[in-house]
């Protein structure tokens, strides 16, 4: 991955900001991190970068001296710091600190806001669609509880009435379990630290999801699950990817009906989520259009086209990637790779 | 049970008439029949719209279906599917679309295409019961 065109970037600070500035420019191809210093071994930071394969140290004068290091980027907020930097740096490098380096934070944290507003509205855009599927859905449990009580008001056996009583809780138990699903969907990401989430229970709930977005006509599930496949991440925004993916994938199918095949294989350390459907396929170019913001070839009300545009955010923020195979007329298969995580007990967050 | 209009006999229990409910849940199915059977009525299932029209064409269903109640959202042939196929090679036998998803829009399209009644889930068994004797009362002026 290394390019000679790189520019080679220092990171001074590894608290809130030199994580974020870790989370942004590790994304970015022409910049190299060559490393990241803190004082306090236990800052936020510094975790990132070991999960990142990015080098840590606490030796200010080496990092900034010894790296061929073209930029420094100070967010200690130390003015000794700043001091420090103008008289010890490289003559090549440039120094971004003090209210320069605020204010790439303020632009950091302003931007990581819209990107949450971006998520939240296409997922409430998203949510119109369900109203045919959640109808059917509660209506049906209704019509078995309404049909149970009319017998029960006239039945004189007591096992019948026993039997009878207890369908009845379990109809409502499932009629409640929907609710609870939509309002886990609908509310906005938690902003909570990343924890390690099961995959194949987030797919499942994904499908439950996407059930009530678009009906699942002619539709063939396959699952091929690895038992233990987890990853680090935050569960409400991988669950919000695994439903676009999936509610694409079902729209692909829509015309003729076909497969959709959810896949999970933890291989060397790393997990391939593979959505395969038997839809429509993409044309080859239009593939590089698929993530752009607002591109749909769907109906409004059907299609906002940022779908693809959060599932890529999402999954680049994870340190994750995304690829496409699609074939006109044949189908997709969307495969996401991540990091492998510890599988974790309370694993279905 | 002795006044029954045009009570015949299946497997030696008074009947009358027969319906086929269609609908892809077993816990519809389940309660449509048990609340038409206790209307003395000979209730037959099918899980989806391919399955019903199999039900129809196959022995002695074609002659003896009296009515139909179908739902919409359903996999293979989904109700309105079905709808249509009843619709053109059984205009004689009556439908009653039951649906978890009120759409007047839909209502209306149906209505116009013959259906004689659209239920909205969770109908309770007196309503039911009373649009199966009105379709009922239908097929009979379709007999005569
Ligand atoms: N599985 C798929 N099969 C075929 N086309 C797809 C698939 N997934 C995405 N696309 C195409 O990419 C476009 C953008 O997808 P997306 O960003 O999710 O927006 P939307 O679904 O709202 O249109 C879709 O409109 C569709 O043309
Ligand atoms: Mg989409």
């Amino acid at each position: 991955m290394e390019h000679s065109d790189q520019t080679k970037v220092a990171i001074l600070g590894a608290g809130r900001g030199g994580r974020a500035l870790l989370d942004l420019l590790h994304q970015i191809p022409s910049i190299e991190i060559v490393g990241i210093a803190d004082r306090d071994p236990a800052a936020p930071g510094l975790q990132r970068a070991h999960a990142l394969h990015i080098p840590v140290t606490a030796n200010v004068p080496d990092l900034i001296g010894n790296h061929g290091v073209q930029l420094i980027m100070d967010v200690t907020g130390n003015p000794e710091m700043e001091a420090y930097l103008k008289a010890h740096k490289p003559p090549t490098a440039d120094i971004l600190s003090g209210s320069a380096s605020r204010l790439l934070w303020k632009l950091i944290q302003h931007e990581s806001k819209l990107e949450a507003e971006l998520l939240q509205a296409e997922k409430l855009a998203g949510i119109g669609s369900f109203a045919a599927g959640i109808a059917h859905d509660i209506n049906n449990p209704l019509q078995l509880i309404l049909g149970l009580a009319e017998s029960l008001a006239e039945e004189r056996d007591l096992a019948a009435v026993h039997e009878q009583a207890l369908d009845i809780v379990e109809a409502v138990k499932r009629t409640s379990a929907i609710c609870r699903d939509l309002t886990r969907y609908s509310r906005r990401a938690s902003p909570h630290e990343d924890v390690s989430v099961s995959i194949n229970a987030k797919l499942d709930e994904a499908l439950k999801i996407a059930r009530y977005a678009s009906s699942f006509h002619d539709i063939e599930m396959l699952k091929q699950y690895q038992p233990g496949a987890a990853v680090k991440g935050n569960p409400d925004e991988l669950l919000h990817v695994f439903v676009n993916l999936i509610t694409n994938a079902v729209h692909a199918m829509e015309q003729a009906g076909g497969t959709l095949t959810l896949e999970t294989r933890v291989l060397g350390g790393q997990v391939d989520i593979r959505i395969s459907d038997t839809g429509c396929g993409i044309a080859p170019e239009k593939i590089p259009e698929i993530f752009e913001p607002f591109f749909t070839t769907k109906a409004p009300g059907k299609g906002t086209g940022l779908g693809l545009y959060n599932v890529n955010t999402i999954v680049s923020k994870m340190h994750g990637q995304i690829t496409v195979e699609s074939k006109v007329d044949q189908g997709s298969t969307f495969t996401l790779t991540f990091p492998h995580a510890q599988p974790n007990q309370e694993g279905c967050l | 049970m002795s006044d029954f209009k045009s009570g015949f006999f299946v497997g030696g229990e008074a009947c009358n008439g027969r319906v086929l409910v269609v609908d892809d849940e077993p816990d519809i199915r389940k309660v449509v029949k048990m609340t038409l059977q206790k209307a003395g009525y000979d209730v037959l299932e099918a899980e989806n719209g391919e399955k019903a029209i199999e039900t129809i064409n196959s022995g002695e269903n074609r002659l003896m279906l009296d009515v139909m109640i179908c739902d919409i959202r359903m996999p293979k042939v989904n109700g309105a599917e079905a709808i249509a196929y009843f619709r053109s090679n059984y205009p004689h036998v009556p439908l009653i679309v039951l649906t978890g998803f009120p759409d007047t829009d839909m209502a209306t399209s149906f209505l116009r295409q013959g259906v004689v009644d659209y239920l909205v889930k969770p109908v309770e068994g007196e309503k039911l019961r009373s649009a199966v004797a009105r379709a009922m009362e239908q097929r009979e002026l379709a007999r005569l």
